[in-house]
């Protein structure tokens, strides 16, 4: 078993210094910062943001969307593991899981914020609305988020501290607890393959949802698009796997070498970019149904208009297409690539891409909208400004999901100890 | 604990070809039935149920001054601060570029958007087909406002203490202001109309249980009543137009809020 755990150093001079203290202390920082501006919502409603009658999502709402997807790694690799059984991805798995708790957790976290009514938020786990797509995702993520915990309780529970601490020996209470929750973390275990079932079922109808969330806005010229629940789906699992690929760079090569193989990484490469691959081409029908093969003067219209204030066509081609392309190749290749730097700047794109995505389809159609006027109908813009408040809990609630990764990175077990039934 | 070691082979083993097919198959299958869930969910029926009454509202943009008559009434009525306007009046133009006012409140769609995507069921149809809130299920999570193509729907941004300005000296608005952080919108009046049926009164034709906007329209713009009923205002004086339009009836929200064009745009 793998027990040591390389810290890659900094170097100033001759000197080397573990980055880790001065790392975890900015992001404590951060977490202050994101308080500072939680409180503010918290105690003045949403008065305090920038958002308006009109733009009416926003800030939030992009960093809850993008890090839902990039969990996304976490059912794609629990079905690899437990319905395919490719067991020799379970290491690479259970960075999947964490990822996908970290995802889900931090969305749960700045929804909270973004509700107007925020002791409100189980409201949809008890008064159902089942034609509400919102009400579906609600239901799904919070499921998910539980079939997660179960799914990282026993990770973390296998770290040797709950077996081998002295103190274990010294109190035979907590001994006896101690086992308790081995035996549990085992029975948790033992529901692998369920939990793979269940979370594959409930990832991909939110995934889904998400999309179908702006692509039903039939009154919203540019998010109404049938294809959004699919592009959702496929962007999630691609860009959530080029991050595992990258997070996997980093745990296993560098902290813990050996543990996993290169092979093993190289597949996980070559997986994310065929995803992307199939990303890209389906964006570009979609792409091409909407504004090649069909004329639609609003379409058309709310496009040059929003060209004009934000760079919504180039976000388009270079943050979806170009960055879909470059990423999708060039980790479809990595085992030729080689080169490791390469691979990780390649790995990031995808991370990139899936913000713009989610920030293209969520402001494009609010940022430009329909007037009403039966006769003469124009587009109109509006305008949407994040307030220091929203950076703030933007940026606690980055620093939590860091903050938890770090932790984890540096003190989680990923080699798991468990009979596999 | 007892620690398993994998097979050498294993370790090594690529992803073979039927591997990759078999979680093709399994997320194409997943991807399928999310998109046939999906379909169904946003095909599902959201559509106002047939009550005894179904309350509509005509307005004619032929007499409308723009006075904004409406909107204050609304205002006060509603208990609704300044920045809170659910009667909105804008200056618009024909294809002949003539302008016109357009006055413009929640339509009350049959199929409203704004019904279907609540997660909570805080908005919702009663009965007579009037599109409604209720105040303490909402999370505020305006996707009704997102989904709403007629910009119809309100958020409540901060605590409103005190009276709407625009109520005037001599009287009292007729609803409880609204927490901090839900959505609002246009209900028709409902009190105004459930108090007024109470009293026998007939909503439409007897002012106090009519809308406050159609009461203090000056010049009878708009009209308001039972559809169902064909002896109703509405229903009399959709009569007399051979030209009734609702706005942007592509969306087949089926909107209860008809207007009578301009008489060189009709």
């Amino acid at each position: 078993m793998q027990n040591t755990i390389t810290i890659p150093k900094f170097r100033i001079g001759s000197r080397s210094y573990d980055p880790f203290p001065v790392w975890i202390a900015l992001l404590v920082s951060g977490l202050v910062f994101g308080a500072f501006g939680g409180y503010e919502v918290l105690r003045y409603g949403l008065q305090v943001t920038g958002l308006n009658n009109h733009v009416t999502w926003g800030l939030w709402i992009i960093v809850d969307l993008s890090s839902i997807a990039l969990g996304g790694s976490a059912f794609v690799f629990g079905a690899m593991v437990y319905l395919l059984q490719l067991k020799r991805f379970e290491k690479v798995g259970r960075l999947a899981v964490l990822l996908g708790f970290l995802g889900y957790s931090t969305a749960g976290l700045v929804l909270l914020f973004d509700l107007g009514q925020p002791l409100r938020f189980w409201h949809p786990v008890v008064f159902w609305q089942v034609h509400s797509l919102l009400w579906e995702i609600t239901m799904c993520v919070v499921l998910y988020l539980n079939v997660l915990i179960a799914e990282l309780i026993p990770i973390i529970l296998e770290h040797p501290v709950f077996s081998t601490h002295p103190i274990l020996d010294r109190v035979p209470l907590l001994r006896k607890v101690a086992n308790g929750a081995q035996a549990f973390a085992h029975f948790l275990h033992k529901l692998g393959p369920f939990w793979a079932i269940a979370g594959l079922t409930l990832s991909i109808l939110h995934q889904a949802s998400l999309g179908a969330t702006y692509g039903m806005l039939t009154g919203r010229g540019i998010p109404f698009d049938p294809t959004a629940p699919v592009l959702f789906i496929i962007s999630a699992m691609g860009g959530g796997t080029a991050l595992l690929f990258l997070l996997s760079m980093l745990v296993f090569r560098v902290m813990r070498p050996g543990l996993v193989d290169d092979k093993t990484l190289y597949d996980v490469a070559k997986l994310a970019g065929g995803i992307l691959l199939l990303w890209v081409y389906i964006r570009l029908w979609d792409w091409a149904v909407v504004n090649y093969y069909s004329v639609q003067y609003a379409v058309d219209t709310q496009t040059a208009l929003l060209d004009k204030v934000i760079p919504f066509s180039l976000s388009f081609w270079i943050g979806q297409i170009l960055l879909g392309v470059v990423a999708g190749f060039v980790l479809l290749y990595a085992e030729r690539v080689k080169n490791w730097k390469v691979l990780g700047f390649t790995a990031a794109l995808p991370v990139i891409l899936i913000v713009v995505l989610r920030w293209d389809y969520n402001f494009s159609g609010l940022v430009a909208s329909f007037s009403w006027d039966p006769f003469t109908p124009t587009i109109w813009l509006h305008s949407y400004t994040p307030t220091w408040q929203e950076w703030a809990v933007a940026t606690g609630v980055i620093s939590y999901w860091l903050l938890a990764f770090s932790l984890a990175a540096r003190y989680l077990p990923f080699q798991s100890t468990m009979h596999h039934e | 604990m007892i620690e398993k070691e994998l097979p050498q082979e294993e370790q090594q083993q690529d992803i073979s070809r039927r591997d990759f097919l078999g979680l093709a198959g399994a997320v194409a299958g997943a991807v399928t039935l999310a998109s046939v869930a999906g379909v169904h969910a946003s095909q599902a029926s959201t559509h106002a149920p047939e009550g005894e009454h179904r309350w509509g509202m005509l307005i004619d943009i032929n007499l409308c001054i723009g006075c904004k008559y409406c909107t204050y009434a609304c205002q006060a009525v509603n208990n609704l601060d300044d920045d809170m306007i659910y009667n909105v009046v804008t200056l618009e133009t024909t294809s002949n570029g003539d302008t016109y006012y357009l006055s413009r409140n929640c339509m009350h769609c049959e199929d409203a958007p704004c019904v279907h995507v609540c997660p909570v069921g805080a908005t919702y149809h009663r009965p007579d087909g009037i599109v409604t809130m209720d105040y303490d299920l909402c999370i505020g999570c305006r996707y009704c406002q997102v989904a709403c193509p007629y910009d119809a729907r309100v958020f409540n941004w901060r605590e409103h203490t005190g009276v709407s300005c625009r109520v005037p000296a001599f009287g009292t608005p007729e609803v409880d202001p609204r927490p901090r952080g839900v959505m609002e919108k246009c209900t028709f009046c409902q009190h105004r109309i459930d108090a007024g049926l109470e009293r026998g009164l007939t909503p439409g034709v007897d002012l106090s249980a009519t809308p406050a906007c159609v009461v203090a329209c000056p010049t009878g713009a708009r009209v308001f009543g039972d559809l169902n009923d064909p002896e109703s205002p509405i229903s009399q004086r959709m009569e007399q137009h051979d030209v009734v339009i609702r706005l942007r009836e592509e969306l087949g929200t089926n909107p209860k809020v008809f207007y009578v064009p301009p008489q060189d745009a009709a």
